[in-house]
């Protein structure tokens, strides 16, 4: 009964939200002819962030089970930094009207196709190191070098993007994370991407249970962990890509919202991976709801909202844990 | 190399005990017996080469509890049991009737169901060794392999377990099980194996290898023939209390 009320406050959250960003920014729907453009406009916003927060905050629970760790993110595999990289070399390549811009691609799918060929890159180079007998710690190492180097690369990106100021502004607004600028064609791009991500791992979901055992119980138990492991991985890393090529580089949704559910609706996959896809989607439509109504000189960045909200909301929930309030 | 020229025959109902001082390489002996190290060797399991077995058809054919298990999270216990039923699933991990009642079977033998809707993450150590066993015991694999199952079990507990083990034995299963203590394994055991240095020294039945020559020569100690007292169950009470 507990588990039925939990799914129907999440439910009833992910609607409010939805409710109020579709009803709420700049601009009067009272105007007739303002109306239709301006729900269109925002549906499209609300659908991106809430395609963006529930593979974020899926990949992260998913994550979390690999690594048997509640403080890791989608971003510990360096698939992330991948995909960001990938979607700002992507802007960089089609100002500068390299060959990738005359391909039978449109301007605005070159972002996303970035991301997931940055996220692709990132994941065969984990892959390569993710072997049947390779511990989770040399994953983590593989995964904390490739963001380093891959962060280093955007930083590089960011420096030479300062010639132009558009191109300048894109690509800060990008890192900073937002989903304004989605276009329909980006957002019917990236649902399936998630949705089949979503459904997958939630297939996975007994295995990921096992994996709470550790390596070798879960295998004596009749797990292939390598095998496992490697799924997850690419899975995280198609939702990582699809959400940064929607969302940009948005924190904290992954790692916060699964620490949120555990108490809430238990450990067992089968049940927190739906749970973490509504209540991700919810919180990242709610953040896009407060960057736009926030009372600035122009909208404020998605990835500063949720990092001004997560980083407390998460020392909270650490604390919690640590006085005995278990996480799994 | 942790073992070296261990060669062993084992057949089912018996249970089997794996001796040695710390270090011997008895937990290493049932982890590469579980598939869980890699071994230059053949291992055969029911006749047919370990290698050649896929994950799942080996977990259905042998059941590993290890001496520290790294779960230590918020799953109700019946779920952690349930995971023993993971190599009998099919795709779609579907429980079946066969899994509720191989569950309902190994935590009433562990005397675990009352335990049942607890955390197991909130458990004190001897219950989790105890959930830990019906895990394996859900399995119903053949071969039962156990690391210092007794360890941190209360006198009761113990005692209990080491009857359940001759139980599962006079059904048919093989229980291998590493232990410390010589008095245990000389009461619920049939055979022993004495290990020392990752070789092992002596093999047979358990009053033969626990016995003083082989004793003093391995642990360095005497055997005192009478203790000054022991434990054994009540005559009515055959089962988990």
């Amino acid at each position: 009964m507990k588990i039925v009320l939990t799914y129907a406050v999440l439910l009833a959250l992910l609607v409010g939200a939805v409710a109020l960003a579709l009803l709420v920014g700049h601009g009067s729907l009272a105007d007739p002819t303002l109306r239709s453009t301006l729900l269109g406009l925002r549906a499209t916003r609300v659908g991106a962030a809430l395609l963006a927060g529930a593979a974020l905050a899926t990949g992260g629970a998913v994550v979390q089970g690999v690594f048997r760790d509640p403080l890791v993110s989608p971003s510990i595999l360096g698939t992330t930094a991948g995909a960001s990289l990938g979607g700002q070399l992507a802007m960089l390549a089609l100002v500068a009207g390299s060959p990738l811009a005359s391909l039978a691609v449109s301007a605005e799918m070159v972002l996303p196709l970035g991301c997931l060929l940055g996220a692709g890159l990132s994941l065969a180079i984990v892959l390569t190191f993710c072997r049947e007998r390779t511990g989770t710690l040399t994953l983590i190492l593989t995964g904390f070098i490739l963001s380093s180097l891959f962060l280093a690369l955007s930083s590089f990106i960011t420096s030479l993007a300062q010639d132009s100021w558009d191109m300048s502004r894109a690509v800060v607004s990008f890192t900073l994370g937002g989903v304004g600028g989605v276009s329909t064609r980006q957002l019917f791009a990236a649902l399936p991407l998630v949705g089949i991500g979503i459904v997958a791992c939630w297939l996975w979901s007994d295995t990921l249970d096992l994996l709470l055992s550790g390596e070798d119980e879960a295998s004596s138990l009749g797990v292939e962990v390598g095998r496992a492991r490697r799924w997850a991985v690419t899975w995280v890393a198609v939702l990582a890509a699809a959400a940064i090529a929607v969302g940009g580089n948005v924190g904290f949704v992954g790692l916060i919202v699964p620490h949120t559910l555990r108490p809430l609706v238990g450990v067992r996959h089968r049940r927190l991976i739906p749970a973490c896809a509504l209540l991700g989607g919810a919180f990242l439509v709610a953040c896009d709801v407060i960057a736009r109504v926030f009372p600035s000189r122009s909208e404020l960045p998605l990835g500063v909202i949720t990092g001004i909200i997560g980083a407390p909301v998460f020392l909270i929930l650490l604390a919690r844990s640590q006085r005995g309030v278990s996480h799994g | 190399m942790l073992l070296d020229q261990v060669s062993l025959c084992l057949s089912g109902s018996q249970v089997v005990a794996l001796l040695g001082p710390n270090g011997a390489g008895k937990s290493t002996l049932l982890k590469t017996m579980a598939g869980l190290l890699p071994f230059s060797g053949s291992l055969r399991l029911d006749g047919r080469e370990a290698s050649q077995l896929g994950r799942a058809e080996r977990a259905r054919l042998v059941a590993y509890v290890p001496q520290h298990s790294a779960l230590d999270a918020a799953l109700p216990v019946r779920d952690v049991v349930a995971h023993g039923r993971f190599a009998h699933r099919d795709v779609w991990g579907r429980p079946d009737r066969r899994d509720d009642s191989a569950i309902e079977r190994a935590m009433e033998l562990t005397d675990t169901r009352r335990l049942a809707e607890r955390s197991f993450n909130r458990l004190s150590y001897g219950e989790r060794r105890l959930v830990l066993l019906a895990r394996a015991l859900a399995t119903e694999a053949r071969v039962l392999l156990l690391d210092e199952p007794t360890a941190a079990l209360d006198v009761t507990h113990a005692l209990a377990l080491l009857h359940l083990l001759r139980d599962l034995a006079s059904r048919g299963a093989l229980v291998m099980v590493a232990l410390h203590q010589l008095n245990e394994a000389a009461q619920a055991s049939d055979r022993a194996l004495l290990l020392a240095g990752g070789r092992l020294v002596a093999a047979g039945p358990a009053a033969e290898v626990i016995s003083a020559e082989p004793v003093r020569r391995v642990y360095g100690v005497e055997i005192v023939p009478a203790a000054h007292f022991g434990f054994r169950m009540p005559a009515e009470k055959g089962t988990a209390p």
